[in-house]
């Protein structure tokens, strides 16, 4: 499966991924600036993180989100993709006590668990596509390269 | 290779998703004693309060079953278990052959000794039909007797619904295995904002009316009620286990080992109804939440069919949701222990506190490792301390940074490289290898 792959010597901490995310994906408008101002606030799925780093769901091949969602919320798609039917979500928040990475969001205003899909009803995710300087990648999940995984 | 499964909630239903990942040809067949399959327990509050219709209950599909060949035997009962023979009896008297046997049989609620605790209108929350009749009782009060999560979720469901309610607790706070002091007051108030009353420290003694329940004596007082929601606790579902012969565990579930095998040959148990080594504690618990039941079902399911995985132990870990207008999370041990000076064995124990006017962040050390945490108000980071209590790091110098608002994965990277060891899975090792 392909995942995002974040070259830390290239991310500058221009918060651009985290900007485009929540306006493309969340937002009522997707048009700025007036998303800026849409209710509810819209939020990114991307976090731009310590020594500057942007950080997303890392789509873990044994998902202890999904194992503690108790009503199957929180799902795998066909091509290993970690997404939140947010139809279903009852906004219990076990799969944020669950995330290794803390990258779920508990957006108690929507009553919604929101986390990154990697765009995957999209083609091809935003954050790569906007990032200045190529430090996000889509690049096919080396499973041999970290044979030790479990997957 | 005949498997049998006895339960068909959670640690059931991830068994069957396990050993189909490895076996697709032999046959599965799974018992169990109520009709309404695939509906996720931890659901029935949102039912009872109205806000979840029936169909949106299930946690699985309600084609699952014919999805994973598997033979659904629904509303049927298991009687017995004989391990020398591998068969189980249903209560038709049809007798089943097993090679492989899960007992997945969770728990039930404890019913006490109260007087009157047999009139009408008085029901715990543990099945559909227990929902439908608290869903379907006539009258505007309600008592709610325990406030352990189940209790606290369901007397905010029936405040939703429309009912005056009292929540009665004989221990001195709400959620007391739970969250500690400063926490429980603050979602105490929480719940009493909701305009729920909250009697603490105030034991039911008996109920009192003609057929059906009409009030209530406490310790303290008389609450007059037509509806009374039991959930004091939960017990483990052992007897078929403990008249087959299976060692059962000091606490009372089945004993099992880390490849969640019981002591007869071929038969595996899971879910709220096993006793298993807890993480943080570092003794036997019986962990009876929803995701140790999952993740005890996988591995008790790869094991049963043919594949070496071991369980590392159970971790507690609850969270209250959206139901009081505030996160709060707690994992693991709740309160550092004081009996002999908190320390045990050489390991001192210690506990590290930040609160403003509406957050709270502590977290319970032993030595150098966490072994609880607790998050109310700022919840988003609270997987970095499942992630750690689980992995058993020395988390030495980045205790402060744990403890501040800056705290965030990235951050705490040096910390995961340090003990690379620990942190084999190709999620951690994607980010390791980042030129960092
Ligand atoms: C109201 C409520 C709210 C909850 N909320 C939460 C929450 O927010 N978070 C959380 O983590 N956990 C929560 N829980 C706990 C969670 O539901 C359980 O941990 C989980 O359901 C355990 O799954 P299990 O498969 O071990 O057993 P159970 O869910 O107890 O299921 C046992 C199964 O075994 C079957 N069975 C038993 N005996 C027999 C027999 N002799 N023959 C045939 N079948 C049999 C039963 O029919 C049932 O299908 C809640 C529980 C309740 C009741
Ligand atoms: S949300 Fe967290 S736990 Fe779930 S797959 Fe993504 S990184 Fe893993
Ligand atoms: S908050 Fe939503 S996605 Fe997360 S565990 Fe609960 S129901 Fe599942």
């Amino acid at each position: 499966m392909e995942v995002i792959m974040v070259d830390q010597r290239k991310c500058t901490g221009c918060h651009q991924c985290e900007l485009w995310c929540a306006n493309e994906i969340s937002s009522e408008s997707k048009e700025m600036p007036a998303s800026f101002s849409d209710e509810p606030q819209p939020v990114p799925r991307v976090f731009v993180e310590g020594k500057q780093f942007a950080l997303h769901c890392r789509h873990c091949p044994d998902a202890p989100c999904v194992e503690a969602c108790p009503n199957g919320t929180m799902s795998r798609d066909e091509n290993g993709l970690v997404f939140v039917n947010d139809t279903t979500c009852i906004a219990c928040w076990m799969c944020v006590m669950a995330c290794p990475f803390g990258v779920i969001n508990p957006y108690s205003t929507m009553k919604l668990a929101i986390k990154c899909d990697r765009c995957r009803n999209m083609g091809y995710p935003i954050c790569v596509e906007v990032c200045p300087t190529n430090a996000l990648q889509l690049a096919e999940r080396d499973v041999k390269a970290f044979p030790a995984s479990k997957a | 290779m005949k498997y049998i499964i006895i339960g068909g909630s959670a640690a059931a239903i991830q068994a069957v998703e396990a050993v189909r990942s490895v076996d697709q040809r032999s046959s599965i067949e799974l018992f169990a004693d109520e009709e309404t399959p695939l509906f996720s327990r931890v659901l029935l509050p949102y039912y009872v309060a109205e806000e979840l219709p029936k169909k949106l209950l299930n946690f699985r599909p309600l084609t699952f079953f014919e999805d994973h060949e598997v033979i659904s035997h629904l509303g049927v009962r298991i009687t017995a278990i004989d391990p020398d023979t591998r068969t189980v009896t249903a209560d038709n008297g049809q007798k089943h052959e097993y090679d492989r046997l899960l007992i997945a049989t969770g728990g039930r609620p404890i019913v006490p000794p109260i007087p009157g605790v047999d009139k009408k209108g008085i029901f715990p929350l543990k099945t559909m039909q227990d929902a439908e009749n608290i869903f379907n009782a006539q009258g505007k009060r309600a008592v709610v007797i325990g406030a352990g999560s189940i209790g606290v979720e369901s007397c905010i469901s029936l405040k939703r619904k429309g009912m005056e309610v009292n929540l009665v607790e004989q221990l001195g706070r709400v959620l007391p295995t739970v969250f500690d002091d400063q926490a429980s007051s603050i979602i105490r108030k929480r719940i009493e904002g909701l305009g729920i009353k909250v009697r603490t420290g105030e034991k039911a003694v008996r109920f009192h009316g003609n057929g059906s329940v009409t009030s209530l004596s406490t310790s303290e007082r008389d609450i007059d009620c037509d509806l009374v929601v039991m959930s004091i606790g939960v017990t483990p579902n052992i007897e078929l286990a403990e008249s087959a012969g299976l060692d059962i565990g000091e606490l009372g579930g089945i004993a099992v080992n880390d490849r969640m095998r019981t002591s007869a040959a071929g038969i595996f148990a899971a879910g709220d109804v096993a006793e298993t080594q807890d993480i943080a504690l570092d003794k036997k618990s019986i962990n009876a939440i929803w995701p140790c039941a999952v993740e005890q079902g996988k591995v008790a399911g790869l094991n049963m069919a043919g594949k070496k995985v071991l369980y590392p132990g159970s971790l507690r870990m609850n969270s209250i949701g959206n139901f009081i207008g505030q996160p709060a999370i707690s994992i693991g041990m709740v309160n550092a222990p004081v009996e002999e000076g908190g320390v045990e064995a050489g390991e001192h124990y210690q506990e590290v506190v930040r609160s403003s006017q509406d957050t709270y962040r502590k977290l319970v050390l032993k030595g150098n490792r966490i072994v609880g945490a607790t998050l109310v108000g700022d919840t988003q980071k609270a997987g970095i301390f499942t992630v750690l209590i689980k992995k058993q790091v020395n988390v030495d110098e980045f205790v402060p940074l744990l403890m501040s608002h800056k705290l965030n994965f990235m951050e705490i990277l040096p910390l995961i490289r340090r003990y690379s060891d620990k942190f084999k899975e190709i999620e951690y090792k994607e980010l390791m290898d980042t030129g960092l």
